[in-house]
């Protein structure tokens, strides 16, 4: 019990004391969680849109893949993106393998179903009459849709808030694809299993302490924006 | 010639919604759209608004065939706007769900303002243009709508029983605002109802809608009754369990009749009732529609009698009254 009281103390001396190597990893990990849930709202968000707005054939079956996709282990695209990118993958002469953008395009394809399936969801809980009340008033397809969209902004930003939590916190991707290169590609989480491999717990509670901080962000931000949505 | 329409029919599935023969409506006045839950009447009002495609049939608006193609209704939606029963307003302020609209038409800023201003002030709403739209009461609401409608300047608008979720109060306001809007503006107006008093205060002309049919009579003396065959030419029909009534025809099991309220005989009121379909009632409510004074009767059922204005100031009904009246088979329609 000593040593784990121990080892808070010092991770929270180690946290306030703004060490460089701390910052540096929580620097990485917040700039590659970010651009990756940057893209995956480029990419997710009109995605989601496109499904949940029109009819086409096979829209469920769509829908079906989506969610299965949302249970996929992160190994398992660590895995998909090394054979794509490793020197003998076909995207290999960009040598992308144990870079920030390996990773990036990693998370991005982790979180790509998560958004859109979020968006899905905020999309099909606005009211059909918003988007027949924009075309009444004179829209057109794109107009009506944006109105639509505009409703659902609060359900939209939740699913990003909700993307971004996911690849925060995500180990497969960043080790698999990152390499865990210090100072480069080593974010919190790999990080942490390195220091706990290492049997140095100190660092690795600091981390865990600042993760589980920003994970509560997270959800405050996420309850806040699905409050909205509710009223 | 406002719309002309001719076999036009909605189908969904194996039922179907709407069949209309053919019908006229005329520019710059009010229509009420009577007729009971399920008989068609917000499908119709919907196709007019170029807002759900017919099936079938022809529509010219304004003398102009219409295509019921995407890119073919989206410019005809500038002309005709159809304000719902419970109205949607965006999530923002009165003022940005005014001014959607007129943004879409490219109208200026500064234009914008204007009008959003004299659409306010037309339904009392002017102090309310920086509230939040969606935190307004249901009548605030279902006015909000009418003057983003009104805004928009449109050659029709359409109103999916537009006093129907609102308390007496805003109802009131809500159908002087209508009748304000055809008399100032010569906006086309086309509404629907349940309330056949509603109808004929504020309408020039009320069309009846009957299982997508359109009928000659009006909305009046409506029932469901359950038949037994009496002899080859007649039934006897038992309405609500207490009134029977015999009908033309050869019929059994649960029907719907109705009741033109213009055949309606009145008895004098001394004669001893007899005879086929003779009932008796106390007179609870008089008002004037049009040329005709409106009767409401009740016989242990509501019936309602239409008679004209001279054929009333001879006999003077009074409310309280007990009247005799018989209800001829000529004025019975069976319906389904």
């Amino acid at each position: 019990m000593d040593f784990l009281f121990d080892s808070i103390i010092s991770a929270i001396l180690l946290a306030v004391s703004l060490d460089t190597e701390l910052l540096s990893i929580v620097a990485v990990s917040l700039k590659v969680s970010s651009s990756s849930t940057l893209f995956a709202g480029m990419i997710g968000v009109p995605l989601g849109f496109f499904i949940a707005f029109e009819s086409f054939k096979g829209k469920q079956l769509v829908i079906t893949c989506l969610n299965t996709l949302l249970a996929l282990p992160t190994v398992v695209i660590g895995l998909f993106v090394y054979a794509l990118i490793s020197r003998r993958g076909i995207f290999g002469p960009f040598d992308l393998l144990y870079s920030q953008k390996a990773i990036i395009i990693g998370q991005t394809m982790l979180i790509i179903p998560v958004v859109t399936i979020f968006t899905i969801a905020a999309i099909s809980r606005i009211d059909e009459r918003y988007r027949k009340t924009a075309m009444t008033l004179g829209a057109n397809r794109l107009q009506a849709a944006c109105i639509v969209m505009r409703e659902a902004r609060f359900g939209i930003v939740a699913a990003v808030i909700a993307a971004f939590g996911r690849v925060i916190s995500e180990v497969g991707i960043s080790m698999m694809l990152g390499g865990n290169a210090k100072g480069f590609t080593r974010t919190m989480t790999t990080a942490m299993a390195l220091e706990y491999d290492k049997g140095e717990f100190t660092l690795a509670i600091a981390l865990g302490f600042i993760l589980l901080f920003l994970s509560f962000g997270m959800n405050l931000l996420f309850n806040f924006f699905q409050g909205r949505t509710e009223t | 010639m406002l719309y002309l329409i001719s076999r036009l029919t909605k189908v969904y599935g194996s039922r179907t919604v709407l069949d209309i023969e053919s019908l006229e409506i005329m520019e710059k006045k009010i229509y009420a759209l009577l007729g009971p839950n399920g008989s068609g009447k917000t499908t119709f009002l919907k196709i007019l608004g170029f807002l759900d495609l017919p099936t079938s049939g022809n529509v010219q608006y304004c003398t102009r065939p219409v295509r019921f193609l995407e890119s073919q209704l989206q410019p005809l939606r500038k002309e005709v706007v159809m304000v719902n029963q419970h109205p949607i307003l965006f999530t923002t302020t009165v003022y940005r769900n005014l001014e959607f609209g007129l943004r879409i038409r490219k109208i200026s800023k500064k234009k914008c303002a204007y009008i959003i201003d004299e659409a306010l002030d037309m339904v009392g709403m002017r102090h309310f243009s920086q509230a939040p739209a969606h935190r307004l009461s249901g009548g605030e609401t279902q006015r909000v709508a009418l003057a983003r409608a009104l805004a928009l300047s449109p050659q029709v608008i359409l109103c999916d029983e537009p006093t129907s979720s609102v308390d007496p109060e805003n109802q009131g306001a809500i159908i002087n605002l209508l009748r304000q809007i055809n008399d100032e503006k010569q906006i086309s107006l086309i509404f629907t109802t349940h309330n056949q008093s509603q109808a004929s205060m504020l309408a020039h002309h009320t069309l009846f809608l009957d299982h997508g049919k359109l009928g000659t009579t009006s909305y009046d003396n409506l029932f469901a009754a359950v038949a037994s065959r009496k002899d080859e030419n007649s039934s006897l029909c038992k309405i609500q369990n207490t009134v029977e009534l015999v009908v033309p025809g050869d019929r059994d099991g649960e029907i719907r009749l109705m009741i033109d309220p213009e055949k309606i005989d009145i008895l004098e009121t001394r004669k001893k009732d007899h005879g086929e379909n003779c009932f008796r009632g106390n007179i609870v409510q008089i008002t004037k529609e049009g040329g005709k004074i409106r009767i409401g009767v009740d016989s242990e059922i509501y019936f309602i009698i239409r008679m004209p204005a001279d054929d009333y100031t001879r006999r003077k009904p009074m409310v309280g009254d007990n009247m005799a009246f018989r209800i001829p088979r000529k004025s019975i329609k069976l319906l389904s």
